[in-house]
């Protein structure tokens, strides 16, 4: 029997539409019932961007569609979406429906790729797999069925050019902040950057030289894995994988360092760059170390994450070794396909010299609060986990970071936990709710 | 108190004569003095044309595919003698959930409340080949129909069909589903033809309605656009077929078949096609042994 969960924290296969929504001028148009597409802006949507939320062209497929097919109605969405939204990329995500009925969505695509317009299509109906694999899908169907049409068959490696797969966009609410981050640091180590999604992307332009790159880069515990095998198989592009999101001076310039030596860039530019970054850095840490280190009303002792396995072991490894903030249980909620799992736990194994910590692997939220409100709290805690944790932090005292989708309660707009200014503004979030403390 | 209707289910693989057996039991039980509709559950939407002079009627899907509210009068067409004839119909070959459009169709002929405003006596389901899907098991299901039949030959794939609608019977009989009233033995003009039937009936735990022979009136019939108790109503084949009807209009009890497993009926067939080999050969085997 199928097993009910309470409160996932990540969207159906469809989720991916969020991954188009994130390239500047592309546009999803989604083969799904009505409802589908609205429920993951929902969920895990903020903005509509340049044409999602309300503006995503849908088939609205129902009873005649799924008796009938709906190739046509199909044709009909496509041709007008075309006529009315003016984009670079257009890209066609199927839901359930549409897949169980067996449309063939990728034959009606075609006859618009024969006429060379900008389009692509991905197989997303919700039962076959989370958004945490499907983005992997998209990217690999806009490589596949627009890269390689349109790219430039003459243009050769671009020595220092990289192509940088971090981030869900919007299933990491702070994809745009986090993205940006990661693009300044590379480039601060003499890295030209495609960072492909995001305002600091230029768009679908920047995916056509995809192929050129030097190498790739995966900060992903386990998400994109396939992208950049793929790439590597196809073009010859090796790539670097840092298996978690860099927060802070330690994690960064670890980061940094071994970026600079697998693309052998100058050693002396990129320690010239990181010792910049670290000054500033640590400054302004050194500036407030008194009200971290002692606050009258308490500080958090420890933390739990409910967060996917990127953002858990990099906030890990900040809290820690940083922060001096010592973990309690983790819980990693992005349903980590199990060859993953010992790795990451691995990471919490050694997430200091000193410590260690103990994680769970599981996706129901009702689960894993029920556990944590079951535990003893005789210290304050910090969670960082979502919006839906907000009613358990009220019950044990905890402060709430929320970090993880739905975010419900706060704005995003560049705010991001990458990097060293993410790792300040990690600290700002914090402390920030223990001033709030204040009585 | 409105009267009980009869609602019967009538299955079988592509091709073995289910609509020509249907047609001929609505054709005989309206002569018999009902009021009865049959309705074709199956994509081509030919079920009805021998009631109707050969002609296609619009289906309840392409009627919908125009418009959401249909109301009967624009599904619903008399046939022979006054039968109601009603086509679910179905997307094109290749396209589409036949399957739900079955569903869809049966549904809005119970939202419509056909058969208590039509005052029917009898409703004749004529559904497409084994089990293929929930939508083609609907009739099956609770509510529709009470009693299934099967249409089969003694050619193995039709046993296979027929084997596998029992297996949907069996499924849905514990809540509330239709029950299995028998085999009509289609095309049975062979001695070991009927030995091969009776046979798998007496595995299933199942009986032969009536065994009806392959004709050629019956061709005659449909190339006149007709069935043949319209068309040849003193002809031997039509007694088989009113026959029929009235056993199946007296019929009350249905039962839970026992169908084969996939390797005891492969075994099953295996041993069959070695009878029928000896035979072929002159072998004398069994009873004949002894003589």
């Amino acid at each position: 029997m199928s097993k009910i969960i309470e409160q996932p924290r990540f969207s159906c296969a469809l989720g991916a539409q969020q991954s188009v929504v994130a390239i500047p001028r592309a546009v999803p148009i989604v083969h799904a019932g009505p409802g589908c597409s609205g429920k993951i802006c929902a969920l895990i949507g903020q903005g509509e961007g340049y044409a999602g939320g309300s503006t995503i062209p849908c088939t609205n497929a129902s009873g005649s569609e799924i008796v009938f097919g709906g190739e046509e109605r199909l044709r009909g969405v496509i041709d007008g979406a075309f006529k009315v939204i003016d984009a670079d990329l257009y890209v066609v995500l199927t839901g359930c429906t549409s897949d169980i009925v067996g449309d063939d969505t990728g034959r009606v695509t075609r006859d618009f790729q024969d006429d060379d317009k900008p389009i692509v299509y991905a197989e997303t109906g919700g039962f076959k797999s989370n958004n945490y694999v499907s983005h992997d899908v998209v990217v690999q169907a806009i490589i596949e069925q627009y890269v390689d049409k349109f790219k430039d068959e003459k243009a050769t490696l671009t020595p220092g050019l990289v192509n940088v797969f971090a981030t869900i966009p919007y299933q990491d609410p702070y994809w745009n902040g986090n993205l940006a981050e990661l693009k300044r640091i590379l480039e601060g180590i003499g890295l030209q950057v495609n960072i492909l999604f995001g305002t600091e992307s230029a768009g679908i332009g920047e995916w056509l030289t995809i192929p050129q790159a030097q190498f790739n880069i995966l900060v992903s515990a386990w998400p994109g894995l396939e992208i950049v095998k793929r790439l590597e198989a196809k073009y010859g592009t090796p790539y670097y994988h840092f298996p978690y999101l860099p927060i802070g001076g330690n994690e960064t310039s670890k980061f940094l360092r071994g970026v600079s030596e697998f693309g052998g860039l100058d050693p002396v530019k990129t320690e010239a760059f990181i010792r910049k970054e670290e000054e500033k850095f640590y400054s302004h840490i050194e500036r407030t170390a008194d009200f971290m280190l002692e606050f009258r009303y308490g500080l958090p002792r420890r933390f739990y994450t409910i967060l996917d396995a990127t953002y858990a072991v990099g906030f890990a490894k900040y809290l820690v070794n940083e922060l001096g903030i010592l973990p309690a249980k983790q819980y990693i909620i992005d349903d980590t396909p199990a060859i993953y799992q010992e790795a990451i736990r691995d990471h919490f194994r050694h997430v200091s010299e000193l410590r260690s910590a103990e994680v769970v692997f599981s996706v129901d939220g009702g689960e894993i609060q029920a556990e944590i409100r079951g535990e003893e709290h005789k210290h304050r805690s910090l969670i960082l986990g979502s919006g839906w944790e907000r009613d358990l932090a009220r019950e044990i005292h905890a402060d709430l970071l929320p970090i993880s989708v739905p975010i419900t309660y706060r704005l995003v707009l560049n705010c991001g936990y990458a990097g060293y200014h993410g790792g300040l503004r990690a600290i700002e979030d914090i402390y920030d709710r223990v001033l709030d403390t204040y009585r | 108190m409105a009267k009980k209707i009869k609602q019967i289910a009538i299955y079988g693989k592509g091709g073995i004569g289910k609509s020509t057996t249907t047609s001929n039991i609505s054709a005989a039980l309206v002569d018999a003095g009902f009021k009865v509709m049959q309705v074709g559950c199956d994509p081509k939407s030919d079920s009805t044309n021998t009631l109707r002079g050969g002609k296609y009627i619009p289906t309840i899907l392409d009627t919908l595919r125009e418009k959401n509210n249909v109301k009967l009068n624009e599904v619903v067409f008399e046939g022979f003698s006054g039968i109601y004839c009603v086509e679910a119909g179905g997307p094109a070959p290749g396209v589409g959930c036949a399957g739900r459009g079955i569903i869809t169709a049966v549904q809005l002929l119970k939202q419509q409340r056909a058969f208590e405003e039509l005052d029917l006596d009898y409703v004749i389901y004529d559904v497409l080949g084994d089990v293929v899907c929930g939508g083609f098991a609907v009739p099956v299901r609770e509510g529709i129909a009470e009693h299934v039949f099967t249409v089969s030959s003694a050619d193995f794939m039709a046993v296979y069909a027929a084997n596998n609608l029992f297996k949907g019977i069996q499924k849905y009989s514990k809540s509330g589903g239709a029950l299995l009233g028998g085999v009509i033995a289609n095309s049975i003009n062979a001695p070991y033809a009927k030995a091969i039937i009776d046979d798998f009936v007496k595995q299933t735990q199942t009986q032969v309605v009536e065994y009806v022979p392959r004709s050629v009136t019956v061709t005659q019939a449909e190339l006149q656009g007709k069935t043949t108790i319209e068309a040849f109503p003193e002809s031997e084949q039509a007694s088989v077929y009113r026959r029929l009807a009235e056993k199946i209009a007296n019929h009350t009890e249905s039962k839970t078949p026992a169908p084969l497993e996939i390797q005891d009926l492969r075994e099953w067939a295996a041993k069959w096609a070695d009878e029928l080999l000896a035979m072929e050969t002159g072998e004398v085997r069994s009873q004949a042994a002894a003589i």
